[in-house]
This record gives structure tokens, sequence and C-alpha cells, in this order.
């Protein structure tokens, strides 16, 4: 197929055209341990493609390094017909230099180029206008200029690419070699101060809104403001989404085993398919959210912004200014955590900030939390007189997931700066013009978010979810307690023995790594009691009569803040590092920590 | 010598050279972005307790921080 390649810097409203060109159906492809994405689609009888963002052909990071690496091979496969430069057409000095960039690489490979002078709405509005004929004379390759917001000239550029594609030679009239840098900068400075509009007209309403969201009182009361709406957002809204895709998956959970009737297909079909993949679907509404929110933040330009007032305090810890939303959505899920953390400029910096999230305490950790608190503390205790004192436990909870977390991320920071100092990407930060986002490519993120997240975690939890239940079911109709697995928790318990629990524990911490609030069920199970979920404060009387020393529930509970017993983040760490050593490796790390924290509280308390 | 992060909100300046400490990926991103010998730069906004900068260079609105804004040199008139 007839390929048509869409290349241009950040923020250049690429991504728009791309879908005004393409519609929504759109197939976006992955890269391990990277955040390149390539968006394919279709327009006509040919295959579109979306490069991401570009400043330059000379890469900083890894990142751009593949994206560059992807573009070469794109321009120099014969099956592309035609590059498309997109400039900002409010911002032609900084787009040219890369649109120039590509068009030499273009040539060198025989390939038609053509500028697309995208929002010139933007600069009409200004009452200014782009002489597009002179600049095309001078750039020896049509250009067209359009809004693929308001749509304007967007019909005739549509009209006029299968008459581009099909040109066979390629007039151009750039001198400039590739690998000659200075020239392409001071070319673009030379048909922008030509045929550019001025600075200050552009940046003008940009710099007023800074004024007040930059500011330091304002600015930061409309952080936090906005901050606690999207953690709104993710922890109370997702809600009914998630209650609604729970009920969803049980209703069809019991309509399918009820048809089956009782045996083994049932009980593997209820507990793991829809109970151990089913539940993992719950969180796919909560990463579309947290998704959508994001990506308003991220096209209206305001996480740039966040990131800048962010930096300074978390750069103590070796983490980016865009590590802050990261890890504030940590703390309802780790896995659209992870997935927000693509936005961090430095690679070493978003993996630190992706190896350290699961230390947040995300909302699955709040049932085991609940339980033991309420086993560990009386409902009436206070402390220093004022203050709930299983609040405060909650409290200190999060803020020791917090603390752990910080104190993990200077610890990598320090052990891996040597050594990559030199290929790190310095915090070098556009500040896009705040615009409205178009529901459009948001929208594609969002779905494109829920399918990457399926595709990706779906067979590392079927399998985990398959031994489990394996493990748990047989020999048949034993029982939990007398299952393989139980057998497997009674030869372990020596291993549990130093965190003063017994084999139950074990097993309901084993069967906990599924999703960490299996743990109240599995342990209720243990106890003799059905639907414990539901009834945490019955459970929590039993094990208190059943008697757990004060050290050990405190270990328990120090235990669960640190410890990665979540396959889904598993399995999501691996797709984005790219290495499952890393995963794994994490998954015993945060283990072996929580096992020797545990061990000293149960020791010393 | 006066560098960028010497530079006070509301001030501006004419960018000299930049220090070659930097890697030359750096210092060439830099120089893609507008930094180059002759530019003027204006200073948006500074942060409290040294956090990232904000400057105004050609068409583009950027924010640097310390390690990176240090490296650039400023012509001494402005």
């Amino acid at each position: 197929m007839e390929r048509i390649v869409l290349v241009g810097k950040p923020n250049c409203g690429k991504s728009l055209l791309f879908n005004q060109l393409t519609g929504l159906r759109q197939k976006v492809a992955n890269f391990p341990g990277v955040t390149v994405e390539l968006k394919t689609g279709q327009f006509n009888q040919f295959e579109v493609v979306d490069f991401p963002g570009t400043y330059s052909l000379h890469s900083l990071s890894k990142d751009e390094e593949i994206a560059v690496e992807k573009l070469n091979l794109a321009v120099d496969d014969h099956e592309t017909k035609l590059v498309v430069c997109v400039l900002d057409a409010a911002r032609l000095e900084r787009s040219l230099v890369f649109a120039l960039q590509v068009q030499a690489l273009a040539r060198r490979n025989n390939k038609a180029v053509v500028f697309v002078l995208n929002m010139i709405d933007e600069v009409e509005r200004y009452g200014l206008q782009i002489d597009a004929d002179a600049l095309q004379a001078e750039l020896g390759a049509p250009v067209y200029a359009l809004s693929a917001k308001t749509l304007q000239g967007v019909s005739e550029f549509k009209n006029a690419l299968p008459e581009l594609v099909a040109q066979t030679t390629v007039p151009d009239a750039l001198t400039i070699q590739l690998g000659e840098q200075t020239k392409f900068i001071e070319r673009a400075r030379q048909l922008n101060a030509a045929y550019g509009i001025r600075s200050d007209v552009v940046l003008k309403n940009q710099n007023r809104i800074d004024r007040f969201l930059l500011n330091n009182v304002l600015g930061g009361v409309a952080f936090l403001g906005i901050m606690f709406f999207l953690f709104q957002s993710i922890f109370t809204w997702a809600q009914p989404l998630m209650d609604g895709t729970e009920a969803a998956i049980g209703w069809i959970a019991s309509t399918v085993t009820g048809w089956l009737g009782a045996g083994m297909a049932a009980d593997f079909l209820n507990d793991a398919i829809f109970g151990g993949v089913g539940a993992f679907l719950v969180f796919v509404p909560q990463i579309m959210v947290l998704t959508l929110i994001i990506g308003i933040l991220e096209d209206s330009g305001y996480l740039a912004r966040a990131a800048l007032i962010c930096h300074k305090p978390l750069s103590l810890f070796g983490l980016s200014g865009r590590s802050f939303i990261p890890y504030l959505s940590g703390h309802a899920c780790a896995i659209p955590a992870i997935m927000a953390a693509r936005t961090i400029e430095s690679p070493r910096k978003r993996l630190i900030t992706m190896l350290t999230i699961p230390l947040m305490s995300c909302s699955a950790r709040l049932p085991v939390y609940a339980l033991l608190v309420a086993v560990l503390i009386p409902s009436d205790a206070t402390f220093l007189g004022v203050f709930d004192l299983q609040g405060a436990a909650f409290f200190g909870l999060y803020f020791f997931g917090i603390v752990m977390a910080l104190v993990v991320s200077t610890l990598m920071n320090l052990f891996t700066r040597k050594r990559h100092e030199l290929n790190d990407m310095p915090f070098i930060l556009e500040l896009p013009s705040y615009r409205l986002p178009h529901w459009k490519p948001l929208l594609q993120r969002v779905l494109n978010s829920g399918v990457q997240f399926i595709k990706r975690a779906a067979p590392v939890i079927f399998i985990v979810s398959l031994c489990l239940w394996t493990l748990g079911y047989f020999p048949q109709g034993a029982g939990l307690e007398h299952s393989l697995l139980g057998k497997i928790g009674h030869f372990i318990e020596p291993i549990f023995e130093p965190l003063g629990l017994d084999w139950r524990y074990g097993v309901a911490i084993m069967m906990s790594f599924l999703a960490r609030e299996v743990f109240v069920g599995a342990l209720g199970t243990m106890f003799g009691m059905s639907g414990a979920e539901e009834n945490i404060a019955g459970l929590a009387a039993q094990i208190q009569a059943d008697g757990l020393s004060l050290g050990a529930g405190i270990g328990l509970l120090l235990f669960y803040v640190v410890a990665l017993q979540c396959v889904a983040t598993v399995a999501m760490l691996r797709a984005e590092t790219g290495k499952s050593r890393i995963a794994w490796g994490l998954y015993v790390g945060y283990g072996v920590l929580a096992y020797c924290i545990a061990a000293l509280a149960a020791h010393i308390i | 010598m006066k560098t960028l992060w010497d530079l006070a909100a509301n001030q501006s300046a004419v960018v000299d050279t930049i220090d070659t400490q930097l890697t030359t990926s750096v210092i060439s991103r830099l120089e893609e972005m507008g930094f180059s010998e002759g530019q003027c730069v204006l200073c948006i906004r500074r942060s409290p307790f040294k956090g990232p900068l904000v400057v105004q260079i050609g068409d583009c609105v950027y924010s640097l921080e310390q390690s990176v804004a240090d490296k650039i040199n400023l012509a001494l008139a402005s």
C-alpha cells in the first residue's frame, strides 16, 4: 500500500490533522521500553503513519532515537511516497528547523515533501497573514495553509493528496545537506523573518495566562485545585463505572455458570476466569478516566506548567517534575499511573518513577488496611486526644508509602547517576500555548489506553490466575486448607514465622498476588468465613479472638505497604520497561524489603 | 561571566555561547531551540527555591533548570 508519512514538532496540531485525514479507525504500534507510538490509519487508498512530535533529527534520548530511527526507515521504504511536514503557522521558525531537516532527509531518499501550515486560524485571528505562495517558492515544495481544528483548507489538502502522492519528480530548492546543522537553523530563522508572524503577538495571550497560573501564590492554589480534581476523578468518579463493570462481569459469570451447572468447569470459569481475569477488567474504566483527564491537561498545555511547578522539589529525590501526576494517580491504581509516566522526558527518571509508583497506597490496599487496622486498633481510641487513632493509622500508612517511594527513588538515583549522567535528558521544557483540547485525538487516546492495558496484562493475569486456582482447587473438594496451596502454606510456614504469622496468613499472602484485596477474602476462607469482603468487622473480631500480636499485625500492614503484591502491575511494568527482568526483579526486591520490615516490626514491637 | 541563570524576571539579554561542558547533543538541541549567538532572550519568570526559570526566545517559551541555564553564556550588552 502506498504510504504517507506525517511528521512535525510537538504541539503543532499534527495528531488532529492525522485524525481528520484518517477518521477514528487507527492502529497504534508501541515499542517496549520506550514511549514511542506510531499511529497508522487509512486515507482513501493510502496508509497514513503519524510519527511522534519531534524537535530534531538529532536525538537527545532513547525515545527520540527510536522515533528518528523509525522515521529514517519509513522515509527510506519504497512504499513511502510522500512526507507531510506539519508546521505550526504561529511558530514558523521552530517548526521549520525540524521540517527542513526532514526535507533534506526526504530528498536524499528521493521522496516528495509537502508542507502543511497548520493552525492558520490562529494567525488569522490576530488579523495577520502568511504568504503561503511565496513560502512555497522559497521551500521548493508545495505549501498548504489549513486548520485541522476549524477544517479550513482541509478538504483542499485532501483533494490534492492523491496527486501529490502520484508525482514522481521531486522538485526541491533546498541546498542544505543533512549534517549541516547550523544552516538549517539559519535558514529557518531567515524564512521566519520573511514570512512568519511576530512572536510577541503569538505569545501575548499565553504569557498573560501564565502570569496567573505560574504565580507563586495563585498558581499554587490553581495547581492544588487541578490536582484535587484529578484525584477525585480517578478515585470517586470512576467508581460508578468500576461498579458497573464489576456488576456486568458478575452477571455474565452467574449466567454462564448457572447454564453450566455445578462442577469443575463451572468452578474454573467462576473463580479463575471471571474471578481472576474478570477482576482486573474492573480497572479499565479507571485507566480510561485517568487517561482522559491527563489528556485534557496535556492538550490544553497545563501539563507542562504542572511539571515546571513540581520540578524543583521532586528533583531533590532524583525525580522529574512530571513524576508528580503518576505518583498522585498511583494512590488510586498503579497501572494508569505507570502509563502516565510516559510523559516524563528523561528515560532514567521515567524508569525510577515507574519503579517507585507501586509503593503508593493504591485503592486495592484499602480493604487490607481496613481489616488489619480494625483488628489492631479499637475504634474509639484517639491519637493525642483529638484525632481518631484508626484514621491516623491510615494516614500513617499512606505517608509511609510515600516516604518509602522517595527513599527508594533517591537511592536508585544515587546508584544510577554516574553511569547515565551523560545520556540523561536535562529538564528543557517547551511551554506550549494554551488551547482547548479537541475531542477526536483525546477519544482515540482514551480507547487506546484501555485496549493496551487489556492486551498487555491479560495473558500474565490469566496464567497466574490459572496457577493459583489449580493450587487452591486440587485435590478436588478438599477446601483451601487441605488443597495443594494449603499444603504449600504449611510447608513454608517457617518463612512466615519470623513475621509472627502462621500458615493461614502465608496462604492468604500467596493468594493475594493476584490482587491485594484477595487477601481479605482468602483469610476469611481460612477462618471459615465466606464473604469476608462484605463483613470486615466480623472477620476482624475473629482474628482478634484468634490472637494476632500487635507487632505481627503492624508488620503485616507495613508488608502490604511495600510488597508488590499485584500481578497486573508486574505485567504492566514488564510491558512498559520492555524487560521481564526489571518487573520480576522489582517484585522480588520489594517482597524481600517488605519481609524484612515486617520481621523487624514483629521483633521490636 | 553572566549566564542565563543570572537573568532576573522581565530582563532581556543576548545569547553569547553555550558552555561545552554540556554534551554536544544537548548543545545542538539548544541551538535548534533558538539559543544561538546573537539571539535575544527574555526571562519571563523565576521560580522560588532555585526552581526552573522560564524564558522566551524567538517564537517559543521554554523552561530550563539551573544545570542547563548556567551553561548558556550571555553577552554583556542587552
